[in-house]
């Protein structure tokens, strides 16, 4: 009962917002927009939720004595001085400017320290993956290599050569891997959807 | 020793590089694209606005890729400033939110008039999709607010949406969600490399009418436009630190690979007969 209620809602709403694509129609358009609202109320209470459960994770953690209480310590100081800067009363929300310092002072330089941090953390798991798989990281090194140097900010005829030869490497065999990807999954999907619209599972296959 | 102190001596070898200055007119070493295909359809895209034309800049950039973009973003911004566009900021990631207002901020420090604010519209695709009827913030006001209200209110009114993509939500999202629906919106995207593969067909089938996705075409585009004196002081890339990092990551790939074959043949020289 429970699963033929939450498909009819899937096919409902499928065919409403399919329709509404396809049909001008105010009526249609206000009944898709009303779904719409729906769902953007839906995402923000999931994100709500998501960050509640995150914090109620991490007050567990600190009140069993988990394994890493300055992290769990960190995140819900971090959690607090955001939600604190952005909610309080007289603040202009994410263009405050506590908010700002906070965003350009820690995140956008710990998000950068992070992603500087990752080169020296790929050639160590380039190292240990030598160590346990030669020939695949061996493949993937080379391949790592190759675009490493092709992408080498040289100037001159060298330069040109090598931005050329980048240019139709992303072009011809990485764009075409990507985008055989890309159709087999939108297949997948397609045909994932229309399973669980016509109520079709395992048993009866 | 010398591998333990590995990671400070290489923090040193690219804060010196960071140090040397460029001579001006060196083309030994270059990061712009020779290929200036992509940075004059940008260029095209937004020199051929009619007067007063109304822009969207959608930015759902993401806080660990943006530096590569940067430099083609604030570039744009200032092009648009330079042109007489009226220019609007929207996110619908909170990065990309972040991000936003810190471009706000940074042109409004300088002295500059910062592009109408939008805000944040929360429900991912969802509220893209919302942003296609209305999109205006109703405490919004000013001539621009009015304009924007007189087309329709929704992400129509523009006459060209540029996305700074970089998170979930890039240009894909866009095209998707938005081209679909307002087929002849102009949509335009500044994205980091890994975008790339993902949105060059739409580039090709005319559903993005300009694409920035590599760093060389971007630092193309900011170069064409004025470089750091238009979009800021260090917003460019430095070539030569680029270089170094680059060189010790394929000297570092060799030793390991060097290392583990010589003592496959040390083991292989050991075996009993």
């Amino acid at each position: 009962m429970r699963r033929s209620l939450v498909t009819a809602a899937a096919l409902v709403s499928g065919l409403l917002v399919l329709l509404d694509l396809l049909v001008v129609n105010p009526s249609l358009g206000e009944a898709a927009g009303a779904l719409n609202e729906l769902l953007v109320l839906l995402v923000a209470a999931a994100a709500v939720g998501g960050g509640a459960t995150l914090v109620a994770h991490h007050l567990r953690a600190l009140a069993s004595g988990g394994d890493d209480p300055i992290g769990s310590i960190v995140l819900l100081v971090g959690m607090a001085a955001i939600v604190v800067a952005g909610l309080r009363p007289g603040s202009s929300g994410s263009s405050d400017p506590v908010v700002l310092w906070l965003v350009a002072a820690l995140l956008a330089p710990l998000a950068a320290s992070l992603f500087a941090l990752l080169f020296l953390f790929l050639l160590r798991a380039v190292r240990r993956g030598f160590a346990l798989r030669f020939r695949e990281t061996a493949v993937m090194a080379a391949a790592a290599a190759m675009v490493i140097v092709l992408l080498l900010p040289i100037g001159g005829q060298a330069g040109e050569w090598l931005t050329a030869t980048a240019g139709w490497v992303r072009a011809v065999p990485l764009g075409g891997v990507f985008r055989g990807l890309l159709i087999g999954v939108g297949v997948m999907v397609a045909i994932s959807a229309a399973r669980s619209l016509l109520t079709l599972d395992r048993d009866d296959e | 020793m010398l591998r333990r102190s590995a990671p400070a001596l290489l923090l040193l070898l690219l804060a010196g590089a960071w140090l040397v200055p460029q001579r001006p007119g060196d083309t030994t070493l270059r990061l712009a694209s020779s290929d200036r295909s992509h940075v004059d359809q940008l260029l095209s895209a937004v020199g051929d606005l009619p007067i007063n034309a109304m822009v969207l800049v959608a930015c759902d950039a993401d806080l660990g890729t943006y530096p590569e973009i940067r430099a083609a973003t604030r570039a744009l911004l200032a092009d648009l400033a330079a042109h007489g566009d009226r220019t609007a900021m929207v996110s619908y990631t909170p990065e990309g939110r972040a991000i936003a207002a810190a471009e706000r901020d940074r042109i409004a420090r300088a002295g500059g008039t910062p592009p109408l604010d939008l805000g944040f519209v929360s429900g991912s695709e969802a509220g893209l999709v919302r942003g296609i009827a209305s999109i205006l913030p109703a405490a919004t006001t000013g001539v621009l607010a009015d304009e924007i209200r007189k087309r329709g209110g929704g992400i129509g009114a523009f006459d060209l949406v540029v996305v700074i993509s970089g998170s979930d939500l890039s240009a894909r999202s866009w095209v998707e969600q938005v081209g679909a629906r307002l087929p002849k919106l102009k949509l335009a995207a500044i994205a980091p490399t890994f975008l790339d593969p993902e949105l060059e067909p739409y580039l090709g089938s005319g559903q993005l009418v300009a694409l920035l996705a590599t760093l060389r075409e971007g630092v193309g585009y900011a170069e064409a436009i004025g470089g750091d004196a238009v979009a800021g002081p260090a917003s460019t890339p430095a070539p030569l630190p680029m270089l170094v990092g680059m060189l010790v990551a394929l000297a570092a790939l060799g030793e390991a690979a060097l290392r583990r074959t010589g003592r496959v043949r040390t083991a292989a020289g050991r075996r009993p007969s």
